[in-house]
């Protein structure tokens, strides 16, 4: 198999193909989480090839009344609206309580998902440097 | 370096020779990788090369976290993926470091340990590595550790948020330990493990203060029945907000579908709790609670009481409103101590921007990483329609079976790499029903069966196929 033959394209397709493996992973090691399970139905739908709107939902207000002001407030909604649109499935939480639950057990399983991963990268480096390349 | 001798002879050694040495060489943080050392303590004779290599791979591997180009070969990576799975919370935080610890701890060590090992209550540092270090023996076991630890610790750990002293900290975890152990317990229909995480449970039962209640007392309950008895004694008045944390996060927790940890952990704990939050309706009390007017108590009654403060309006609306902040102030509580470099940080607007930034960030580096594999093993192949099927059909699904993901790709590196793949011919409930390693001649299965342990964690026989098949794909 020689992708370095191949173009781009096909290392762009593996590496999605790759991250797509292991946000699925990542999803299932967290079952039972809102995140994870938004992220298994994305994922299944982008695999399955179908072209549904499901991503075309409006984010939900989260209504979070902050202790502050006015102006401030805007500030924090508009941030937490950001926060939505990051964490999967964060669209359709309401409460910002939920969200940052939903946020903090996320942001755990990316910290795994990133030293997993990098350590079988360096895994494999090692490997390709003892067999002097694949 | 001294870690390298240490693996040196860790690799030599008998199993129970190692446990002295594992304990005496424990630092202070780098207990998972000590664990994970020990885990390969089977002897791979014919990767003696490797071993060296993987020695000094992961030592410095582990002691600097952020860095991924080691100076040995890093075939280790396997030890270093416990390690660093493990060590989620000591490489990025400071402060939920002993948390962290005692999660950890005790996630290694609930299936195997023997009872009396067991005795988390004290909670230190070492005693929970020698409980570690005496778990090894089941790395596969610690996978599913692994596992449930993410979806359990971060319940717990949002439930504990607003109200964790690093003492009180540890003392919840015994008691989440004794849930997960109770939980392991079952999965694995262990006599001497139910035992043991009945005894822990009590043990951890009387060794509570009084402040640390909900979450675990939710969690405990329902981690063994006969547990909770010994677990309800203990608790006094819990704080309103940590026992609304506990039955929000259970509710959170599909309860109808797989029988993990966490629906069982949470079906007890709403059964336990309904009836003390269901109708959350704030009151005030002039209830002579342990911490004056900060806190309100939790009296087992049917409403929340939430005490007044002085100088604060009385009324329903603003009191639940204040609950609501004071919720919302500890999830962001939490979320600062997972956020590297914010403790620093105070008000809730640049916490909020940090935080984004640091998802983003962790989005971006899965990308790049995916990106860095996809480049460097031109062989990993992925069959990712296998993997959601796997994922449609799983609604059965007990707890353990929950592979990470790269874990997958590690299995099929190293089958690539080297070794006979064995894979599909070594029934893996035969190994995980034992939990020790399966007699095999070939020292190559050994090293696949010990990635096998480490990678999965209990799928059942019939979808062992499409791994195999993925794996041999790789080839």
């Amino acid at each position: 198999m020689d992708t370095d033959g191949k173009a781009d394209a096909g290392l762009l397709e593996r590496s999605r193909r790759i991250k797509t493996a292991a946000e699925l992973g990542l999803a299932r090691s967290s079952r039972g989480r809102h995140w994870s399970r938004a992220l298994l139905l994305r994922r299944r739908l982008l695999i399955s090839k179908e072209e549904t709107t499901t991503t075309t939902r409006a984010a939900v207000e989260v209504e979070k009344l902050g202790v502050e002001d006015e102006p401030e407030e805007k500030m924090l909604q508009a941030r937490v609206r950001t926060l939505q649109r990051l964490v999967p499935g964060g669209e359709e939480i309401m409460e910002a309580e939920r969200l940052f639950e939903e946020t903090a057990d996320y942001i755990e399983a990316l910290q795994e998902q990133v030293s997993a991963m990098r350590a079988l990268a360096c895994l494999l480096h090692g490997f390709q440097r003892t067999r002097g390349g694949s | 370096m001294e870690k390298e001798r240490f693996f040196g002879g860790g690799w030599k050694s008998a199993h129970a020779g190692l446990l002295p040495e594992v304990s005496a060489f424990a630092g202070d943080e780098h207990l998972p990788h000590s664990f994970v050392g020990f885990g390969w303590e089977q002897p791979v004779h014919g990767q003696e090369a490797h071993a060296q290599q993987l020695e000094s791979a992961l030592s410095s591997l582990v002691s600097s976290p952020s860095s991924n180009a080691p100076d040995g070969n890093d075939s280790v990576v396997i030890r270093e993926l416990i390690g660093r799975l493990g060590s989620i919370c000591n490489s990025g935080n400071v402060s939920p470091s002993s948390r962290c610890h005692s999660a950890h701890a005790s996630y290694y060590s609930t299936p195997l340990s023997s009872p009396p090992k067991l005795n988390l209550a004290g909670a230190d540092h070492q005693r929970q590595r020698m409980l570690v270090n005496q778990v090894a023996a089941a790395p596969f076991l610690a996978d599913q550790g692994f596992a449930e630890r993410a979806a359990r610790f971060s319940c717990f750990g949002a439930a504990e948020a607003g109200q964790l002293s690093r003492v009180s900290s540890r003392q919840s975890l015994a008691k989440e330990v004794a849930a997960s152990y109770a939980m392991m317990a079952g999965s694995s229909s262990s006599p001497e493990a139910s035992s043991a995480s009945e005894k822990l449970t009590a043990v951890v039962a009387e060794h509570n203060a009084r402040k640390r209640k909900a979450a675990p007392k939710g969690k405990g309950k329902a981690a063994a029945p006969s547990s909770s008895s010994a677990m309800d004694p203990p608790e006094a008045s819990p704080k309103i907000e940590s026992f609304i944390d506990a039955s929000k996060l259970c509710e959170l927790i599909p309860l109808p579908q797989e029988e993990n940890s966490d629906s069982k952990r949470c079906k007890a704990a709403e059964a336990g709790g309904a009836d003390k939050d269901a109708p959350v309706k704030p009151k005030t009390e002039q209830n002579s609670s342990d911490d004056g007017n900060a806190k309100p108590p939790e009296p087992p009654k049917d409403y929340i009481h939430v005490r007044a403060r002085r100088g604060q309006a009385t009324d329903s609306h603003s009191l639940a409103e204040r609950v609501r902040r004071e919720k919302i102030s500890e999830r962001m509580k939490l979320l600062q101590d997972l956020v590297p470099g914010c403790n620093k940080v105070t008000g809730k607007a640049v916490m909020l921007d940090e935080i984004i930034n640091y998802v983003q960030s962790l989005q971006r580096q899965v990308e790049f990483l995916s990106m860095k594999l996809a480049t460097l093993d031109p062989q990993l192949e992925f069959d990712t329609e296998t993997l959601l099927s796997k994922e449609m059909h799983q609604v059965h699904v007990p707890l353990p079976q929950q592979v990470l993901f790269p874990l997958d790709m590690a299995t099929s590196a190293f089958s690539l790499a080297q070794l006979p793949l064995k894979l599909a011919e070594n029934p893996p409930d035969s190994m995980f029903s034992s939990l020790q390693l399966p007699p095999i001649d070939h020292l190559a299965n050994l090293w696949e069966d010990d990635l096998r342990y480490v990678v999965q964690t209990g799928f059942p026989q019939s979808q062992e196929a499409p791994f195999s098949s993925g794996a041999l794909r790789a080839e």
